[in-house]
């Protein structure tokens, strides 16, 4: 934090010597003999019609000074900044009040013996609002923010990554803990229904595309192209939660909008800034999923059949061993590794009187814990600005990486590791006694992992540029023209290669080779006035025009039938199975305009609209217009208010924001697709129904907020309330089959989310410790609210339904109540159908006798939390400082998906080991787990049923820091700045009643299938060891 | 210098705020605007038909009445090692068996749909007649199924967005004829067993007249196919593996980058040269059915690395096997069904000798019947008929031990959540996939 404190007295120093100093003979009155600093300010603004500018943290504008009644102005600045160390100097209409270049010397040499960040208040924090900034104390919307603290976020791969548990409302779940993997982000509760219910990213001033990282050649997880922002360049991430900051963002921010300002050189000589680490990584609590050995399981199984052949009279024969001697064999233990992952960044900043620069580079090399699982990544960054003219400056920021990610079977691929490597006999091995595989249906029940991952090659590799380049116009005064250009280039290669050993390698090898190129060009243009009048008012208005274009080009061939496993270009292959190629684009316009009204610091009123045109509606359609407001009062800023050391200020917005994300470039459209061949002849068939009254989807959302500082900043609490309603929901809606389709593209719906977010902020400091605390809370409800159609209930998938008054992302299953005891508390209906004791009750809704799923499926639960958040303390003594970061959910719930382990002698599964020991075997000895019976599913996969529904509320220690900063007298005499070593643990330990590994997955960013928990790789626990070194 | 920004600015501003409306209008590069298909494009729709037929069903679709035929078991961990297991395992109405041929007969029913109101539009001509023969006739064969497998099913002809109910089953297959009598109206003679013709509509129509008990129809018309000197019966060794034949009388190309079908890829093994994912073996019963001298064995099963196989389908993951639709054999066994034991036993023997297995001398009906269906069963092996034959003939529930609502297929429980006029078969009618 030293350096923009020091940049800062550096460039107004530099001020200095190009300032006419003309004495000032204009003279002021004063109604009073003392006033605070910050009152006078505003009589001398309000009757000079200069503008005061000065540094909250240098100079004290709470104190009181004694006045003339009237005086010159130059006369009286002089008169009440004496004593403060201050000076003032006229500039145009500006009068700075600033430290003169002595001053400075004592103060650079003061910080020299303190703690940097102490002065992180020392500057007024400019808080990005989109397309411009704003000081915080104008603010008057919600808008969130997180500074980059190096100290506990090494391991984090992607700037939403970073946001995890540290700003109320936003959440994040995890999708597995495969390097590269997605995180699901939420704002505010569930805006949208389809996957566009994703944030808009925006990297100074680029909106960057989301899309998967990967070509869509895999039939696994999808990648996280946001791991192409180095997490270690980003300066600062605000959050726009409320639609009054959002819908500057129009149509793409009904889902609020991530704001990523990345960092930036300041004036003065290069400063250097390496960090290197080391980590290792592990799943923990593997032993959960334990699996009976072939004792347990064989007893299990033959209890199966025994109960089947003597409820049906049928002679199925036991099953036995045969393998008796061999030992238990791990597939768990063959397949999870503890991987060992290596990062290192560079950056070195700096500037000069008319330019600044900010250059960057950084390595990371990432095993997973699946063995054979790597991702490489390099990336390099520069940031540069200049001033060309007085009335024009320019500048170019851009960051280029290269991933290349060597990837195991993932997500719900048939040879997933996770899942499978549960799902062998205890006695089953991957090679037989000649040394070759064993394999599926011959020797194993299912693939044989090893084979799997040995006889593949599978990589990723992505290509990401993205930036902006600007040209700044200074017309006249307050009056300035912004035109940049950004782009966002992606070229992402998928390479799939099975060897003919491979079971997916159709005997003969097999290769997928898929491409894919995106980009996305937009043209800002954006003009600005700001104006301080006499009287106290000042306002800025801001126009703009923006279009963006985003073009995505794929192309796939699977070739097969390779010489050998040496060859693996499809040029070589004997034959073409599948040869695809895409082109799509869709584009959007949108005009731009903002003003922001502020009376004397104490009233503030911000109005913005934006109006967006977007090709996936048809025209007329197409258009939507997203206006807001609000405002704020700053109490504390009016003459009653007596206690200098409190700040309140009280903020209410109103906004529309709205979505088009998350369905087709060309949703609206019916078409006829080509490429529906026979005989090798073109055909052409009518597969797009599209829907021209397709329109925006828009939310409504209701903000009332306070900002209060207690004790001169020890302590700060946040608190917001409020109300979305999110409209005409885009939705693929399910369609009766008969249709010819199973879906369309529809408006179904809304939905109402209201919430509650709480952050509080604590800084305390005693001799040489000082403790920082931030704690977030946020309580989030949603119910949808209406349903098109008139549709009572509408099932989303085979977990999830839809009802207006439920939420969304409530489960709609099977109730189970517990364990028929007897057979006589078996209804005569279902003992007809082979129900007997020991098999789960489960509850018949419709009173019929029967359990089906269209009758008697109900709400059960729901995969939204009731509340979320963050607790971050930071300790430090000296040069050590220690750091806890805890995250927390409550009230979620989790279907696991997997029932491989779980159905007791319905088939041959190898059975989880606690679940084979709690299992039925006589009246009373469980009510949770049902017998074992051989061919009946009943119990395990007829239904989706709440045995399988678990609570998954957590508290995470998401990381635990120690640091050591050696003194800064050694440093200096060995030419350094600060050299800080460093430990942490990541994912240190987790308290939750949830039974499987991990609480926090999710299989799918689509908001009505969340909360499936189908055992992918969880997150691994970490520990790293790392330096970080500056000069 | 300040006047230069001013101007700058202005003309950015300018070309911004002008010329962008006209990029809002994006088309894709693979398709064209479905309102913009007219009748010059009937050929490309024909082709489109032809593929979309071919795939909308899935294997699920097309291998059903073998699935569920009490002939195949499910190899591997499943535990399901009975057909009885394996049909209760997979017929319940939330099952993707079920489900899957539902949605792609109706996604194909809506082309086929569209395809015939477009070229009911063309001008009168010899081409125009060919068209509708192939709309017809693919309307009548999924209709077929799908009144097979659901019995009172919506019959939907136009593009109806509206909730359809069901027709009841004596109509629905009524509807079926009609289709079909259409399609040997309008259709051209044989060319190409890749190609629907007029031979392949009528001999559809004797396989729905036998399925609605009209025997002596469905014999007489199996009679025209006998007949047709474009037809001869062949080895299995050149119709499943290849060979020129005279037997096929329509089959799906089945090409592999036009949607194939990958039939082989559920029944053969990942130990085979050209490997399969296994999902489906035949039971021990029906690897033994065929006798010694039955010339078809080899081409019906196999045994791979101990793992019994269906061997109709040889190539693999890797490959494509046609579709058979309808070959010349299925037309013998109809007309001996059709005309019964005075005048069918002869056809039977026929067909029996060609196979290399001995003349049968049923006593009575019955026994010819069972004759005439174990001769469909060895057949007919893995191309899509048991399961129906033994509904149709009453002979399911006996054969296998399994209820009687197994002799229809449930409506899938998504359709009759979203359209209300939907019944549930009042067999399935709140009833769950468990032993009956």
């Amino acid at each position: 934090m030293r350096p923009y404190l020091t940049a800062t007295l550096c460039i107004l120093a530099g001020m200095l010597s190009v300032l006419s100093l003309d004495a000032q003979e204009q003279t002021v009155t004063f109604p009073r003999e003392s006033m605070k600093l910050r009152k006078v300010f505003e009589h001398i603004e309000a009757q000079s019609g200069y503008t005061v500018a000065y540094n909250e943290g240098l100079l004290n504008v709470e104190e009181k000074v004694s006045l003339p009644e009237k005086g010159s102005l130059d006369a009286v600045m002089a008169s009440i900044l004496d004593g403060t160390g201050m000076q003032a100097i006229f500039q145009g209409r500006m009068i700075l009040i600033i430290m003169p270049v002595d001053a400075q010397k004592d103060l650079l040499d003061k910080m020299a013996k303190e703690e940097d960040d102490q002065f992180v208040n020392l500057l007024e924090e400019a808080i990005v609002v989109g397309y411009g900034t704003m000081p915080r104390r104008e603010i008057s919307s919600a808008i969130s923010t997180y500074r980059t603290d190096e100290r506990v976020e090494m391991t984090t791969q992607s700037p939403e990554g970073l946001l995890q548990g540290r700003i109320a409302g936003v959440y994040i779940t995890g999708s597995s803990g495969t390097p590269g993997s997605r995180n699901r982000v939420s704002i505010r509760g569930i805006g949208s229904l389809t996957a566009g219910n994703e944030p808009l990213y925006v990297v100074d001033g680029v909106p960057i595309s989301n899309t998967t990282g990967d070509a869509g050649g895999w039939g696994g997880e999808a990648l996280n192209s946001l791991t192409d922002i180095h997490p270690d360049d980003i300066e600062s991430i605000q959050v726009l939660k409320d639609a009054a900051s959002a819908a500057i963002y129009g149509s793409r921010a009904t889902n609020g909008v991530v704001l990523i300002t990345t960092k930036s050189g300041q004036k003065g000589r290069p400063r250097v800034s390496a960090d290197a680490s080391m980590s290792l990584a592990y799943i923990p609590s593997l032993d959960k999923l334990a699996v009976a050995d072939a004792d347990l399981y064989l007893e299990v199984q033959n209890e199966a059949i025994d109960n089947y052949n003597r409820q049906t009279g049928a002679s199925v024969a036991h099953m036995v061993n045969p393998y008796p001697d061999r030992e238990q064999f791990s597939w768990v233990d063959l397949m999870f590794r503890t991987a060992v992952t290596w990062k290192a960044n560079a950056s070195i900043s700096g500037g000069s009187d008319k330019s600044r620069y900010y250059i960057s580079a950084n390595a990371r090399q990432n095993e997973g814990v699946v063995i054979g699982n790597r991702m490489d990544k390099f990336g390099v960054r520069a940031n540069v600005a200049t001033d060309i003219k007085k009335w024009l400056s320019a500048g170019i920021n851009v960051s280029g990486t290269y991933t290349h990610n060597n990837r195991v079977p993932d997500g719900n691929m048939g040879t997933s590791i996770l899942t499978h490597s549960l799902e062998h006999r205890p006695w089953d091995t991957p090679f037989r006694p000649d040394g070759s595989y064993t394999i599926k249906d011959v020797d194993l029940l299912h693939y044989n992992l090893l084979q799997a991952i040995r006889e593949q090659k599978v990589y990723n590799r992505s290509y990401r540029m993205y930036g902006s380049g600007f040209l700044q116009f200074s017309i006249i005064d307050g009056l300035t023209f912004k035109t940049s250009v950004g782009g966002d280039f992606m070229y992402a290669e998928d390479h799939i290669y099975y060897s003919a050993k491979h079971m997916y390698g159709n005997s003969i090898g097999k290769l997928t080779d898929a491409r894919k190129a995106y980009t996305s060009i937009i043209v800002d243009n954006i003009l600005t006035y700001k104006h301080h009048a006499k009287c106290g008012l000042s306002f800025d208005v801001m126009l703009g025009h923006s279009f963006q274009k985003d073009a995505s080009s794929t192309a796939s061939q699977t070739g097969q039938g390779f010489p050998s496993e040496d060859f693996d270009v499809n040029s070589v292959a004997a034959e073409y199975l599948d040869v695809t190629t895409g082109l799509s684009s869709w584009a959007l316009q949108s005009f731009l305009l903002r003003s922001t009204l502020n009376y004397r610091g104490k009233y503030l009123l911000t109005l913005s609209a934006r109006a967006d045109g977007s090709s996936k509606f048809a025209p007329e359609h197409r258009y939507g217009f997203f206006p807001s407001v609000s405002a704020g009062w700053k109490i504390s800023e009016e003459d009653f208010w007596k206690d200098g050391r409190t700040d309140l200020k009280l903020r209410a917005s109103y906004g529309t924001t709205g979505n088009q994300g998350g369905i087709g470039s060309y949703a609206y459209q019916a078409l006829a697709n080509g490429g529906y061949n026979y005989l090798n002849e073109n055909g052409i068939a009518l597969m797009t129904q599209g829907n021209r009254d397709l329109k925006w989807e828009k939310a409504h959302q209701y903000d009332i907020g306070m900002d209060l500082s207690l004790f001169s900043n020890s302590f700060k609490v946040t608190v917001d309330i409020f109300q979305k309603d999110t409209k005409d929901l885009l939705y693929n809606k399910p369609t009766s089959a008969t249709t010819g389709f199973t879906m369309k593209t529809s408006n179904i719906g809304s939905i109402r989310n209201r919430g509650l977010e709480i952050t509080l902020g604590g800084d305390l400091s005693y001799s040489d410790f000082r403790w920082t605390g931030d704690f977030n809370i946020a309580f989030v409800k949603n119910r949808l609210t209406s349903l098109t159609d008139d549709d009572d209930i509408l099932t989303t998938d085979d977990y999830h339904a839809l009802k207006v008054g439920e939420e969304v992302g409530s489960f709609y299953l099977i109730k189970m109540l517990g364990i028929y005891q007897t057979d006589e508390e078996v209804p005569e209906t279902l003992y007809k159908e082979g129900v007997r004791a020991g098999d789960i009750r489960y509850e018949d809704v419709n009173r019929d006798g029967r359990i089906d799923t269209v009758n008697d499926s109900q709400f059960v639960g729901s995969a939204n939390p009731l509340f979320t958040g963050g607790f971050s303390n930071t300790f430090k003594w000296r040069g050590l400082d220690l750091n806890i970061f805890l995250t927390f959910s409550y009230g979620n719930q989790l279907y696991q998906t997997w029932t491989g382990g779980l159905r007791l002698g319905n088939g041959q599964w190898p059975a989880q080991r606690s679940e084979a020991l709690a299992r039925w075997t006589g009246p009373g000895t469980s009510n949770t787990v049902p017998r074992a019976i051989y061919g009946m599913m009943w119990n395990s996969t007829l239904f989706k049923t709440t045995r399988y529904l678990h609570d998954a509320s957590y508290l995470r220690c998401r990381s635990l820091s120690l640091g050591y900063s050696l003194p800064s007298g050694i440093m200096k005499k060995a030419g350094l700045e600060s050299l800080r070593v460093y430990l942490q643990a990541d994912n240190l330990f987790l308290i939750s009643p949830y039974r499987y590994i991990d609480p926090e997955v999710n299989t799918s960013l689509d908001a009505t299938r969340m909360g499936l928990d189908c055992m992918w790789t969880p997150q691994p626990r970490t520990f790293s060891l790392g330096m970080t070194l500056k000069f | 210098m300040k006047k230069t920004g001013i101007i700058i600015t202005g003309i950015v501003l300018l070309l911004a705020a002008g010329g962008c409306d006209r990029y809002l209008n994006q088309y894709p590069h693979n398709a064209v605007p479905d309102d913009q298909v007219t009748y010059e494009h009937a050929q490309l729709l024909m082709n489109g038909i032809y593929n979309i037929a071919q795939y909308k069903p899935t294997f699920n679709g097309w291998a059903l009445f073998d699935i569920i035929g009490s002939d195949l078991i499910r190899p591997g961990a499943s535990g399901v090692n009975t057909p009885k297991l394996l049909v209760e395992m997979a017929i319940a109405p939330n099952q993707s068996i079920v489900t899957s041929p539902w949605n792609g007969f109706y996604a194909g029913m809506y082309q086929i749909n569209r395809y015939i109101s477009i070229i009911e539009g063309l001008p009168e001509s010899p081409d125009k007649n060919e068209y509708l023969g192939v709309g017809h006739f693919f309307r009548g064969l999924y209709y077929y199924n799908i009144v097979a497998r659901w019995r009172d099913v919506p019959i939907i002809t136009g593009n109806e967005t509206e909730e359809v109910g069901q027709t009841p089953e004596a109509q629905a297959w009524e509807f079926v004829v009609s289709e079909l009598r259409k399609a040997v109206e309008y259709s051209a003679d044989f060319t190409h067993k890749n190609l629907v013709s007029r031979q392949a509509a009528k001999a559809l129509l004797a396989r729905t007249y036998l399925a609605m008990g009209r025997k002596a129809e469905a014999a007489a018309l199996a009679e025209e196919l006998i007949t047709d000197p474009d037809f001869a019966l062949a080895d299995f060794e050149t119709i499943f593996r290849g060979g020129e034949n005279k037997e096929e009388i329509f089959t799906f190309a089945n090409l592999i980058h036009e949607g194939r079908v990958n039939m082989s890829s559920y029944y053969y093994t990942k130990e085979s040269p050209v490997g399969g994912s296994y999902t489906f073996c035949p039971t021990q019963e029906a690897m033994d059915m065929f006798g010694p001298s039955d010339k078809r064995k080899d081409i019906s099963v196999d045994v791979q690395s101990n793992n019994n196989v269906v061997n109709k389908y040889c190539s693999g993951d890797a490959g494509q096997d046609p579709l058979y639709m309808i070959r010349l054999a299925e037309m013998y066994l109809i007309s001996a069904e059709g005309q019964g034991l005075q005048g069918g036993l002869d056809r039977l023997n026929e067909l029996r000798k060609f196979r290399g297995l001995p003349a049968v001398s049923p006593a009575d009906e019955e026994e010819f019947l069972d004759a005439v269906l174990e001769e469909r069963r060895l057949e007919l092996f893995g191309e899509g008929f048991r399961w129906f034959d033994l509904v149709r003939t009453g002979r399911y529930e006996r054969k296998t031990g399994l209820g009687t609502k197994y002799t229809v297929l449930p409506i899938p429980a998504r359709e009759l959540t979203l359209n209300k006029k939907l019944k549930q078969h009042p067999l399935w009618d709140a009833a769950s996939a468990m032993y009956q």
